[in-house]
């Protein structure tokens, strides 16, 4: 099961409420997916901030230092030791990532980039909102996520969206099982990428970033995953100015797609279309083994299927 | 006069629930508003009543029906009047994966595209396709008549034991065991009448796609048959 949604305004206004369609949109795929609700929204460019998850007891002047010492400087804390952090000095995100991981073993950038802001947890989309106020959020064009878990455990690592680790501003969904998902991290993990989880669906964003690194580009790193990605899937991708989808050869997975001169709306079922949306477009099924990349920018139209 | 049916603050249960109290007060005729592409509508109506759904259904519409003519003034989501006795399903739009699979009886008309393993396992009836369908459709149909106007996908028909599939546009691929053979003068009038009677635009020709056979009693000699069908 799993729910996923998947919006974009093609009129590139950042001031879209997107947050409130996105929640409108999750809220039907509730029932589909009950254990944990996330969103990536990519609102209007800033500076790069991070959000961090830390599990370890640390007080918040103990905090501010060290990560001063990393270059970031401390904005925020949620509850379940997540924290929001702005970089001070540039860096690579792969070199940030090694640091923190150097200082602290078990710690986990949830989101990193000048767009993409993403909050998960375990629970509802209601849930979700309470806790981070989401329909109040603006942006262009975003992704959502519930979760059913089958195979790994139920916390808030575990819950989707994924930033694709090392990427700022790229964050992926999926809604199916990667079957061939140990062989592939067998073979990420030789060549150095870390994982954070034991989700099938991260491999998703590492399989991109290592394409991406190896010169391909997103829409042919997107193509062949559906060569290279064995078992059932539909998995959404969102970058700071597009957003995809790729559908698996068999089908197995449900995936609805509306494309009207405004918007383009994707998820699982229709019904998180017409609930959020209304009932004046059309709605279809992309046939499997179906992928496309949408822009935020109407004049630089890289569609493609 | 029909019965409305408003579907918004109504739980689905509610909404078929209400369905059949107003086919039991004796409503030949029930509308239903704002459907809202929600899932097991009209699942399991066993009498003859027309249910008009306002806009998109979701999976199962139609399910188990006996009897019952449904319209759809929007698309279908997956398994659309699956294992449906008789009655009609007519869908405006398009339809997901897996419509009209093991129907036994009765017409399934979907006026757009419908989506992959459509008419799977079907023991009887007919499915009327304005648009193309997807991969595997009629795989492994048993009795029936499928009609397709548009392109067909991959593996069409594939491991088919009887029934006929009549494709207007192209075919992606046929499945294991199937043969193509032209129509003949009564295919061609019963496909003119099916298409007048649900005002369907057809294509000029269709081809026509029956079983080989040749998978219905193994045989050693045509080993790689089965080989390659397994």
């Amino acid at each position: 099961m799993c729910g996923i949604v998947g919006f974009l305004d093609k009129r590139e206004r950042v001031d879209f409420p997107l947050g409130r369609t996105l929640l409108e949109m999750m809220r039907p795929m509730a029932c589909r997916g009950p254990d944990s609700a996330g969103v990536a929204l990519f609102g209007d460019g800033g500076e790069e901030k991070l959000r961090l998850r830390l599990p370890v007891e640390i007080s918040r002047t103990a905090l501010s230092d060290a990560l001063h010492e990393e270059g970031l400087m401390l904005m925020q804390s949620h509850p379940g030791g997540v924290y929001d952090a702005r970089l001070v000095a540039e860096m690579e995100a792969t070199d940030l990532e090694e640091r923190l991981r150097r200082r602290w073993p078990d710690c986990e950038i949830l989101c990193l980039g000048g767009r993409l802001d993403s909050f998960k947890q375990v629970g509802s989309p209601d849930e979700l909102e309470t806790a981070y106020s989401i329909a109040a959020r603006t942006g262009s064009h975003g992704i959502g996520h519930t979760r059913m878990s089958t195979e790994s455990r139920v916390d808030l690592s575990h819950s989707q969206p994924f930033w694709a680790h090392g990427l700022p501003d790229v964050a992926t969904v999926h809604n199916g099982h990667i079957t061939n998902y140990h062989k592939l991290r067998r073979r990420f993990e030789q060549d150095g990428y870390r994982f954070c989880t034991e989700n099938d669906s991260e491999i998703i964003g590492v399989y991109l970033r290592d394409r991406l690194a190896a010169g391909r580009s997103l829409e042919g790193a997107m193509r062949s995953s559906l060569d290279d990605f064995d078992g059932s899937f539909c998995y959404l991708v969102a970058t700071k100015d597009r957003l995809g989808f790729v559908k698996d050869r068999y089908g197995f997975k449900p995936l609805m797609l509306a494309e009207t001169e405004d918007f383009v709306a994707l998820s699982t079922e229709e019904i998180a279309l017409r609930r959020a949306l209304g009932r004046d477009f059309s709605a279809h099924e992309p046939p499997p083994g179906a992928m496309k990349l949408w822009s935020i920018h109407a004049d630089n139209e890289e569609n493609t299927q | 006069m029909s019965f409305t049916i408003d579907c918004r603050d109504k739980t689905t249960r509610e909404i078929n629930r209400t369905m059949r109290e107003a086919i039991a007060a004796g409503h030949q005729r029930i509308e239903v508003l704002e459907p809202d592409a929600r899932h097991n509508l009209g699942v399991a109506l066993l009498c003859p009543v027309d249910v008009v759904f306002s806009g998109s259904v979701g999976y199962y519409c139609g399910g188990m029906m006996d009897g019952a003519h449904l319209e759809v003034r929007g698309s279908a989501g997956w398994g659309a009047a699956e294992s449906m006795l008789d009655g009609m399903l007519m869908i405006d739009g398009n339809a997901g994966s897996g419509a009209a699979a093991s129907i036994r009886g009765g017409t399934v008309v979907i006026r757009g595209d419908a989506a992959a393993r459509a008419g799977v396992s079907m023991k009887g009836g007919t499915l009327l396709i304005g648009g193309g369908c997807g991969y595997m459709t009629g795989f492994m149909m048993q009795k029936g008549r499928i009609v397709v106007c548009g392109d067909a996908g991959d593996a069409l028909a594939d491991s088919m034991y009887e029934g006929v599939v009549f494709v207007g546009g192209q075919i992606a691929g046929l499945g294991n065991d199937t043969v193509v053979e032209e129509p003949n003068a009564d295919d061609r009038a019963w496909l003119d009448e099916l298409l007048s009677t649900h005002r369907v635009q057809g294509p000029t020709s269709f081809r026509k796609v029956v079983s080989g056979r040749k998978l219905w009693n193994f045989d050693r000699k045509e080993l790689e048959v089965w080989k390659a069908a397994l």
